[in-house]
Protein backbone atom coordinates (compact mmCIF):
# COMPACT_ATOMS: atom_id res chain seq x y z
CA UNK A 1 0.00 0.00 0.00
CA UNK A 2 1.55 3.49 -0.73
CA UNK A 3 2.90 5.58 2.17
CA UNK A 4 -0.07 8.17 1.78
CA UNK A 5 -2.92 5.98 1.66
CA UNK A 6 -1.57 4.73 4.97
CA UNK A 7 -1.23 7.68 6.41
CA UNK A 8 -4.66 8.64 5.51
CA UNK A 9 -6.06 4.84 7.22
CA UNK A 10 -3.96 5.43 10.06
CA UNK A 11 -6.08 9.12 10.99
CA UNK A 12 -8.81 8.33 10.35
CA UNK A 13 -8.17 5.33 12.65
CA UNK A 14 -7.24 7.61 15.31
CA UNK A 15 -9.83 10.14 14.41
CA UNK A 16 -12.05 7.07 15.64
CA UNK A 17 -10.46 7.08 18.94
CA UNK A 18 -10.39 10.48 20.00
CA UNK A 19 -13.90 11.50 18.65
CA UNK A 20 -15.34 11.11 22.44
CA UNK A 21 -12.81 13.74 23.51
CA UNK A 22 -13.65 16.09 20.35
CA UNK A 23 -17.01 15.98 21.81
CA UNK A 24 -15.89 16.86 25.16
CA UNK A 25 -14.29 20.11 24.04
CA UNK A 26 -17.08 20.83 21.55
CA UNK A 27 -19.43 21.08 24.42
CA UNK A 28 -16.94 23.18 26.36
CA UNK A 29 -16.73 25.39 23.43
CA UNK A 30 -20.24 25.80 23.38
CA UNK A 31 -20.61 26.45 27.06
CA UNK A 32 -17.68 29.30 26.83
CA UNK A 33 -18.64 30.91 23.69
CA UNK A 34 -22.16 30.66 22.90
CA UNK A 35 -23.66 31.03 19.53
CA UNK A 36 -22.61 34.40 19.08
CA UNK A 37 -19.02 33.92 19.15
CA UNK A 38 -19.30 31.54 16.00
CA UNK A 39 -17.08 33.31 14.17
CA UNK A 40 -13.92 32.10 16.68
CA UNK A 41 -14.19 28.21 15.52
CA UNK A 42 -14.66 29.34 12.23
CA UNK A 43 -11.15 31.61 12.40
CA UNK A 44 -9.79 28.28 13.99
CA UNK A 45 -11.20 26.08 11.72
CA UNK A 46 -9.80 28.43 8.78
CA UNK A 47 -6.46 28.20 10.19
CA UNK A 48 -6.38 24.91 10.85
CA UNK A 49 -7.32 23.86 7.37
CA UNK A 50 -5.27 26.77 5.36
CA UNK A 51 -1.68 26.36 7.59
CA UNK A 52 1.21 24.31 7.12
CA UNK A 53 2.60 24.46 10.47
CA UNK A 54 0.66 23.32 13.36
CA UNK A 55 2.23 26.25 15.40
CA UNK A 56 0.30 28.31 13.90
CA UNK A 57 -2.93 26.80 14.99
CA UNK A 58 -1.59 27.01 18.54
CA UNK A 59 -0.66 30.63 18.32
CA UNK A 60 -3.86 31.16 17.28
CA UNK A 61 -5.04 29.79 20.05
CA UNK A 62 -3.39 31.26 22.65
CA UNK A 63 -4.20 34.56 20.99
CA UNK A 64 -7.58 34.28 21.31
CA UNK A 65 -7.26 33.19 24.63
CA UNK A 66 -5.11 35.86 26.22
CA UNK A 67 -7.30 38.57 24.47
CA UNK A 68 -11.31 37.06 25.12
CA UNK A 69 -12.42 35.98 28.03
CA UNK A 70 -14.66 33.45 26.91
CA UNK A 71 -11.73 31.24 25.78
CA UNK A 72 -10.63 31.18 29.26
CA UNK A 73 -14.17 29.58 30.57
CA UNK A 74 -13.85 26.90 32.54
CA UNK A 75 -16.63 24.19 31.88
CA UNK A 76 -17.98 23.16 35.19
CA UNK A 77 -17.75 20.23 36.41
CA UNK A 78 -21.27 18.80 36.55
CA UNK A 79 -21.44 19.57 33.23
CA UNK A 80 -18.28 17.62 31.96
CA UNK A 81 -18.46 13.87 31.41
CA UNK A 82 -14.62 13.47 30.36
CA UNK A 83 -13.53 10.75 28.39
CA UNK A 84 -11.66 8.31 28.84
CA UNK A 85 -8.61 9.07 27.01
CA UNK A 86 -8.26 12.44 28.82
CA UNK A 87 -8.87 11.16 32.22
CA UNK A 88 -6.05 8.70 31.78
CA UNK A 89 -4.13 11.52 30.93
CA UNK A 90 -4.75 13.78 34.09
CA UNK A 91 -2.73 14.25 36.81
CA UNK A 92 -4.58 17.13 39.54
CA UNK A 93 -2.96 19.34 37.97
CA UNK A 94 -3.80 18.71 34.16
CA UNK A 95 -7.56 18.25 35.41
CA UNK A 96 -8.98 19.70 32.05
CA UNK A 97 -11.79 20.91 34.33
CA UNK A 98 -9.47 22.99 35.95
CA UNK A 99 -8.65 24.29 33.08
CA UNK A 100 -10.19 27.09 30.22
CA UNK A 101 -11.62 26.43 27.02
CA UNK A 102 -8.14 27.93 25.35
CA UNK A 103 -6.00 25.78 27.68
CA UNK A 104 -7.44 22.88 28.01
CA UNK A 105 -7.96 22.72 23.98
CA UNK A 106 -4.10 23.43 23.73
CA UNK A 107 -2.55 21.31 26.54
CA UNK A 108 -4.94 18.48 24.02
CA UNK A 109 -2.80 19.53 20.81
CA UNK A 110 0.30 19.67 22.54
CA UNK A 111 0.29 16.52 24.49
CA UNK A 112 -2.63 13.72 23.34
CA UNK A 113 -1.91 14.58 19.75
CA UNK A 114 1.52 14.36 19.97
CA UNK A 115 1.62 11.14 21.68
CA UNK A 116 -0.74 9.92 18.51
CA UNK A 117 1.04 11.45 15.67
CA UNK A 118 4.41 9.31 18.09
CA UNK A 119 2.47 6.19 17.67
CA UNK A 120 1.33 6.39 14.17
CA UNK A 121 4.88 7.21 13.17
CA UNK A 122 6.75 4.44 15.17
CA UNK A 123 8.42 1.49 13.53
CA UNK A 124 6.02 -0.46 14.31
CA UNK A 125 3.26 1.39 12.09
CA UNK A 126 4.02 3.82 9.38
CA UNK A 127 7.91 4.06 10.48
CA UNK A 128 8.25 7.66 9.79
CA UNK A 129 11.94 8.72 11.36
CA UNK A 130 12.68 11.65 12.49
CA UNK A 131 15.96 11.61 11.97
CA UNK A 132 15.19 13.31 8.57
CA UNK A 133 14.29 16.07 6.68
CA UNK A 134 11.81 13.94 4.46
CA UNK A 135 10.52 12.17 7.74
CA UNK A 136 9.93 15.20 9.98
CA UNK A 137 8.27 16.59 6.99
CA UNK A 138 6.03 13.53 6.94
CA UNK A 139 5.32 13.86 11.22
CA UNK A 140 4.42 17.79 10.67
CA UNK A 141 1.49 16.83 8.40
CA UNK A 142 0.58 13.58 10.23
CA UNK A 143 -0.13 15.80 12.96
CA UNK A 144 -1.39 18.61 11.26
CA UNK A 145 -4.37 15.83 9.49
CA UNK A 146 -4.84 14.46 13.30
CA UNK A 147 -5.34 18.35 14.09
CA UNK A 148 -7.70 19.46 11.51
CA UNK A 149 -9.96 15.90 11.84
CA UNK A 150 -10.02 16.60 15.51
CA UNK A 151 -10.78 20.58 14.81
CA UNK A 152 -13.61 18.73 12.32
CA UNK A 153 -15.12 17.07 14.56
CA UNK A 154 -15.16 19.36 17.41
CA UNK A 155 -16.57 22.43 15.63
CA UNK A 156 -19.38 19.95 14.58
CA UNK A 157 -20.20 18.86 17.63
CA UNK A 158 -19.89 23.11 18.76
CA UNK A 159 -22.52 23.83 16.01
CA UNK A 160 -24.78 20.89 17.41
CA UNK A 161 -24.47 21.92 21.07
CA UNK A 162 -25.06 25.49 20.09
CA UNK A 163 -28.31 24.74 17.86
CA UNK A 164 -30.03 24.09 20.89
CA UNK A 165 -29.26 27.54 21.85
CA UNK A 166 -30.34 29.09 18.77
CA UNK A 167 -33.82 27.14 19.36
CA UNK A 168 -34.24 28.02 22.63
CA UNK A 169 -34.15 32.03 21.35
CA UNK A 170 -36.20 31.42 18.30
CA UNK A 171 -39.18 29.64 20.72
CA UNK B 1 13.89 34.05 -2.41
CA UNK B 2 14.49 30.33 -0.15
CA UNK B 3 14.12 27.01 -2.31
CA UNK B 4 10.86 24.85 -1.50
CA UNK B 5 13.58 23.09 0.18
CA UNK B 6 14.74 25.70 2.84
CA UNK B 7 10.77 26.25 2.92
CA UNK B 8 10.03 22.78 4.27
CA UNK B 9 13.05 22.95 6.77
CA UNK B 10 12.14 26.07 7.52
CA UNK B 11 8.35 25.01 8.62
CA UNK B 12 9.95 22.33 10.29
CA UNK B 13 12.10 24.33 12.02
CA UNK B 14 9.29 26.51 12.91
CA UNK B 15 6.63 23.75 14.57
CA UNK B 16 9.73 22.06 16.39
CA UNK B 17 12.71 24.16 17.29
CA UNK B 18 11.32 27.56 17.06
CA UNK B 19 8.10 27.47 18.71
CA UNK B 20 9.52 25.83 21.75
CA UNK B 21 12.63 27.80 22.07
CA UNK B 22 10.35 31.46 21.60
CA UNK B 23 8.17 29.95 25.04
CA UNK B 24 11.22 29.46 26.75
CA UNK B 25 12.79 32.66 25.95
CA UNK B 26 9.77 34.57 27.13
CA UNK B 27 8.98 32.08 30.15
CA UNK B 28 12.83 33.19 31.23
CA UNK B 29 12.51 36.60 30.95
CA UNK B 30 8.75 37.05 32.71
CA UNK B 31 9.26 34.34 35.41
CA UNK B 32 13.30 33.50 36.32
CA UNK B 33 14.21 37.60 35.73
CA UNK B 34 10.94 38.90 36.86
CA UNK B 35 10.46 41.20 33.37
CA UNK B 36 6.78 42.28 32.93
CA UNK B 37 5.62 40.73 29.75
CA UNK B 38 6.29 43.15 26.46
CA UNK B 39 3.77 45.65 26.39
CA UNK B 40 1.25 45.50 24.19
CA UNK B 41 2.91 49.14 22.02
CA UNK B 42 6.18 46.87 21.87
CA UNK B 43 4.02 43.72 21.02
CA UNK B 44 2.33 45.86 18.08
CA UNK B 45 5.70 47.65 16.62
CA UNK B 46 7.77 44.30 16.97
CA UNK B 47 4.97 42.45 14.75
CA UNK B 48 4.22 44.94 12.71
CA UNK B 49 8.21 45.13 11.80
CA UNK B 50 8.64 41.43 11.30
CA UNK B 51 5.95 41.02 8.89
CA UNK B 52 6.73 43.99 6.41
CA UNK B 53 10.73 44.18 6.76
CA UNK B 54 13.78 42.62 5.89
CA UNK B 55 16.18 41.27 8.62
CA UNK B 56 18.63 44.12 8.35
CA UNK B 57 15.31 46.82 9.12
CA UNK B 58 14.41 44.16 11.72
CA UNK B 59 17.93 43.74 13.25
CA UNK B 60 18.28 48.10 13.38
CA UNK B 61 14.70 47.83 15.01
CA UNK B 62 15.81 45.47 17.68
CA UNK B 63 19.38 47.01 18.59
CA UNK B 64 17.34 50.86 18.53
CA UNK B 65 15.12 49.78 20.77
CA UNK B 66 18.13 47.86 23.20
CA UNK B 67 20.39 51.27 22.80
CA UNK B 68 17.59 53.08 23.08
CA UNK B 69 17.34 55.16 27.09
CA UNK B 70 14.74 53.46 28.51
CA UNK B 71 13.35 55.19 32.25
CA UNK B 72 13.80 52.65 35.20
CA UNK B 73 10.19 51.95 35.10
CA UNK B 74 10.73 50.86 31.62
CA UNK B 75 14.04 48.49 31.95
CA UNK B 76 12.44 45.38 30.94
CA UNK B 77 11.78 46.36 27.62
CA UNK B 78 15.88 46.96 27.49
CA UNK B 79 16.24 43.55 29.00
CA UNK B 80 13.86 42.08 26.36
CA UNK B 81 15.60 43.54 23.42
CA UNK B 82 19.46 42.76 24.50
CA UNK B 83 18.50 39.14 24.88
CA UNK B 84 16.46 39.13 21.51
CA UNK B 85 19.46 40.54 19.93
CA UNK B 86 21.85 38.23 21.47
CA UNK B 87 19.56 34.91 20.28
CA UNK B 88 19.41 36.21 16.82
CA UNK B 89 23.08 37.34 16.43
CA UNK B 90 23.50 33.30 17.26
CA UNK B 91 20.49 32.14 14.72
CA UNK B 92 22.42 34.24 11.64
CA UNK B 93 26.30 33.69 12.71
CA UNK B 94 26.02 30.02 13.38
CA UNK B 95 23.24 28.49 13.68
CA UNK B 96 21.56 28.81 10.48
CA UNK B 97 24.87 26.86 8.87
CA UNK B 98 25.68 24.82 11.32
CA UNK B 99 22.70 23.21 13.10
CA UNK B 100 19.75 24.29 11.07
CA UNK B 101 21.63 23.59 7.55
CA UNK B 102 19.79 26.38 5.52
CA UNK B 103 23.41 27.73 4.23
CA UNK B 104 26.01 26.00 2.30
CA UNK B 105 29.80 26.54 3.41
CA UNK B 106 30.96 30.00 4.56
CA UNK B 107 30.29 32.48 1.81
CA UNK B 108 30.45 36.35 1.95
CA UNK B 109 29.50 36.94 -1.60
CA UNK B 110 26.63 39.38 -2.10
CA UNK B 111 23.89 36.47 -3.04
CA UNK B 112 25.05 34.65 0.28
CA UNK B 113 24.40 37.64 2.13
CA UNK B 114 21.09 38.36 0.79
CA UNK B 115 19.84 34.44 1.05
CA UNK B 116 21.14 35.16 4.60
CA UNK B 117 19.17 38.15 4.96
CA UNK B 118 15.70 36.83 3.51
CA UNK B 119 16.19 32.91 5.71
CA UNK B 120 16.58 35.42 8.94
CA UNK B 121 13.65 36.79 8.00
CA UNK B 122 11.69 34.25 7.90
CA UNK B 123 12.62 32.43 11.26
CA UNK B 124 12.90 36.12 13.30
CA UNK B 125 9.18 36.34 12.02
CA UNK B 126 7.95 33.02 13.03
CA UNK B 127 10.22 33.08 16.43
CA UNK B 128 8.48 36.85 17.28
CA UNK B 129 5.09 35.47 16.24
CA UNK B 130 5.42 32.44 18.56
CA UNK B 131 7.15 34.37 21.04
CA UNK B 132 4.46 37.06 21.53
CA UNK B 133 1.62 34.74 21.35
CA UNK B 134 2.58 33.19 24.81
CA UNK B 135 3.53 36.84 25.91
CA UNK B 136 0.20 37.45 25.63
CA UNK B 137 -0.97 34.36 28.01
CA UNK B 138 1.91 35.55 30.51
CA UNK B 139 0.35 39.05 30.56
CA UNK B 140 -3.42 37.84 31.13
CA UNK B 141 -1.62 35.43 34.13
CA UNK B 142 0.18 39.03 35.19
CA UNK B 143 -3.36 40.73 35.14
CA UNK B 144 -5.14 37.91 36.93
CA UNK B 145 -2.44 37.84 39.64
CA UNK B 146 -2.41 41.35 39.92
CA UNK B 147 -6.31 41.64 40.56
CA UNK B 148 -6.24 38.75 42.90
CA UNK B 149 -3.80 40.87 44.96
CA UNK B 150 -5.65 43.79 44.85
CA UNK B 151 -9.27 42.12 46.35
Amino acid sequence: MKKEMQIILEVSDQAENFYEDAVQLGDHAAYALKARHRSQMTGLENIAESTLKSSDVLDYIKRQTARFPYWRQNFPKDLSNQSFNERSKQSEESDPSNKGFGERLKLYLEKNLVDKRNAICSEKRLNISDKTDEGRQSRRRVYLLLIRQFLRQMVAQYEYRVSFEDRKKGA
Amino acid sequence: MPSPEQMQILWNLSDTVLYAEAVVFIRHLVYDEECMPLPASQVTGLLNISNASSYAELDRFIRHQRDRNWPESRKDVKTFYTELDKLFATMKNKRLRDEFHLVQAKQNSKETIQEIDELMALLAHDFIQHLIAENGLLAVEKATERAKRGR
